[in-house]
């Protein structure tokens, strides 16, 4: 469920590094927990971002959530298919849901943020 | 009897009229326009005429989901829908004139001016030059069109709110300079009629007045239609082509448009009207100022509406023009603007009553209080009530600002469908003095939308029935 190549930020982002492009999205726990996401507010390319600001906004039918960057950088690219269909980050939160593209500054930053296992045994923690 | 004059048949003229003669008065009402001010005739009622238009047409578009044929696509006939606006003006406006004869109010068509605190000199449209001498003076002048050297008005690329309800062309770009409730609820109607709409406010928010949750709430609806919102940036330049008007922003970037429309810098009608002879003192934007009792520092002189510069609404307005005719008239009523509801009429609407949630901290931290625990908050979705998804209608939040102490309500606001009419409930709660448990606890009938605020009510307390058990 969770996927092992990927990074994972405690506000529920997940990161997946290529060189210093730093693709993000929500996670599967995220997407599930929103429910059916009918909207999403993403930032404009060329915005310059640092790790842990709020660069966005999912809303759902039940609620409006924001998004973090779990990276420090440049936004190089945004997925616009999720503007007439956002309902794919509910079917698809790994996959055709990826959210923006950053150009890191610090490609290290990635090392610091949880793995799946340790996403996971994040998520049984939080349940308790 | 006691004669009144008053300059100016707006929604605070023509109330305070029609109290005056309910009280006994004989009464003069000096006006140079159609009767029923901006409010009427260029404001509140022509561009709720427009939307509500712009409303149905945005259901229609839905109608395939909730299983209606219709045949074709929805579009708008601009003639039609400024014809119809044209009529609902006019019938309010006729309703005035009926009104105005039944209680034996005289209209003077003209325009007037103060010659001392007593006298006002007419220049009447047909040419005569009268004089009404009164036992008291009401000045209800109301405010003026935007009139920015950045900006000259010509009424084709550059124009106001007067001529964009005139839908004379529905223009493919519109820039909106102002992102206020006037540039919101224009955007709301140009973007309905499928105009690309771009918003520029200085702010960093739009309508920034408003709860901030609320503000965000609207920007996010309007970039969901597609509107292009630009925050926290303002004009710079603008450069008037022979078809379109270019605009360069600070922020650096250049927006080309058909049209502009200006929504900031509304000004006093306070200039040219004879204050000075009076001796009526205006403060440093040009409000006359009153006491509360709409008294000027001039007695027997009272003002009302737009031009004291208090709260720029119709109500408001009204409401002192009531207030200012009691008083003449030997009552003993004071203005008070701790309950004043409003509504914008956004798609969706937003209804709106006491502080935000940011003026309640600033309270509570002035107050020597902790803000976190000075207040409480609750909220509900629209999506949670079983009438707003049987409608279709499921974008919506109430918000129920309290004080933690007392439990007395501070602050509601409301943004979905209805809301400047659900506000009420919670306006006649705070108007009472009630505890947030009161409204709670009273029996709201099911299903209906006002749940929302009863189940708003409950969040205060962690107790509304329709939201998940929250943890911690």
């Amino acid at each position: 469920m969770t996927p092992s190549n990927l990074r994972y930020h405690q506000e529920h982002e997940w990161v997946r590094l290529e060189g210093k492009q730093a693709t993000i999205g929500i996670s599967h726990f995220a997407q599930d927990a929103l429910g059916d996401i009918v909207f999403i507010d993403l930032p404009k390319v060329g915005t310059q971002i640092s790790a842990g600001q709020q660069i966005g906004e999912v809303e759902s039918t039940k609620t409006t959530s924001t998004i973090y960057t779990p990276v420090s950088g440049t936004i190089a690219k945004v997925n616009t298919d999720l503007k007439d269909h956002p309902e794919v980050v509910n079917s698809d939160p790994y996959g055709k849901g990826w959210m923006a593209v950053i150009t890191v500054t610090d490609p290290a930053e990635v090392e610091n943020l949880m793995t799946a296992a340790q996403y996971e045994a994040f998520l049984t923690s939080q349940k308790k | 009897m006691k004669h009144i004059a008053i300059l100016g048949a707006g929604p605070g003229g023509y109330v305070a009229a029609i109290r005056a003669a309910q009280l006994g008065a004989r009464v003069t009402v000096v006006e140079n326009q159609a009767l029923g001010g901006v409010c009427l005739n260029w404001g509140c009622i022509p561009s709720k005429a427009l939307l509500s238009v712009v409303d149905l047409g945005d259901k229609i578009k839905k109608a395939g989901d909730l299983g209606i044929q219709v045949a074709g696509s929805v579009g708008y006939d601009p003639a039609v829908m400024v014809a119809r606006k044209n009529k609902v003006v006019g019938t309010l406006v006729k309703g005035i004139a009926t009104l105005f004869s039944t209680w034996g109010i005289e209209h003077l068509d003209g325009t007037g001016s103060l010659l001392d605190s007593r006298t006002i000199r007419v220049l009447k449209k047909d040419g005569a030059d009268t004089r009404v001498m009164a036992d008291a003076l009401v000045i209800a002048t109301g405010s003026s069109w935007p009139n920015l050297p950045l900006f000259p008005i010509d009424g084709r690329q550059i124009i106001t709110s007067k001529q964009a309800l005139d839908l004379a062309r529905i223009p493919s770009r519109l820039l909106i300079v102002g992102g206020g409730v006037e540039g919101c609820e224009f955007a709301s109607l140009y973007n309905g009629l499928g105009t690309v709409v771009t918003i520029v406010e200085l702010l960093p928010r739009l309508l920034p007045l408003e709860d901030e949750e609320i503000g965000r709430f609207m920007e996010r609806e309007l970039k969901k239609r597609g509107v292009d919102i630009r925050t926290g940036t303002t004009v710079e330049n603008v450069e008037r082509r022979e078809k379109t008007v270019d605009v360069a922003l600070k922020d650096g970037s250049m927006i080309t448009a058909d049209q502009l429309l200006v929504s900031v810098g509304r000004g006093f009608n306070s200039r040219g009207i004879g204050l000075e002879k009076a001796g009526v003192l205006v403060g440093s934007r040009g409000e006359i100022q009153v006491n509360e009792h709409m008294e000027t520092n001039v007695p027997g002189v009272y003002a009302i509406g737009d031009v004291v510069g208090k709260a720029m609404l119709a109500h408001v307005a009204s409401t002192q023009g009531k207030v200012a005719v009691e008083n003449i008239l030997g009552h003993d009523r004071r203005m008070d603007y701790d309950v004043v509801p409003a509504g914008i009429f956004t798609l969706p609407e937003i209804g709106r009553v006491g502080l935000t949630e940011q003026q309640v901290r600033e309270q509570a931290v002035s107050q020597g209080r902790q803000a976190e625990t000075a207040i409480k908050i609750g909220r509900f979705r629209y999506a949670g009530l079983g009438k707003a998804q049987g409608m279709g209608d499921i974008t919506g939040l109430f918000k129920v600002i309290a004080d933690a102490e007392s439990d007395k309500l501070l602050g509601v606001h409301i943004i979905g469908a209805h809301a400047a009419d659900l506000i009420h409930e919670a306006t006649l709660a705070m108007q009472l003095g009630a505890t947030v448990a009161q409204v709670a606890d009273m029996i709201h009938a099911h299903p209906t939308l006002a749940e929302g605020m009863m189940e708003a009510m409950e969040d205060v307390d962690g107790r509304a029935i329709h939201l998940a058990r929250k943890r911690g």
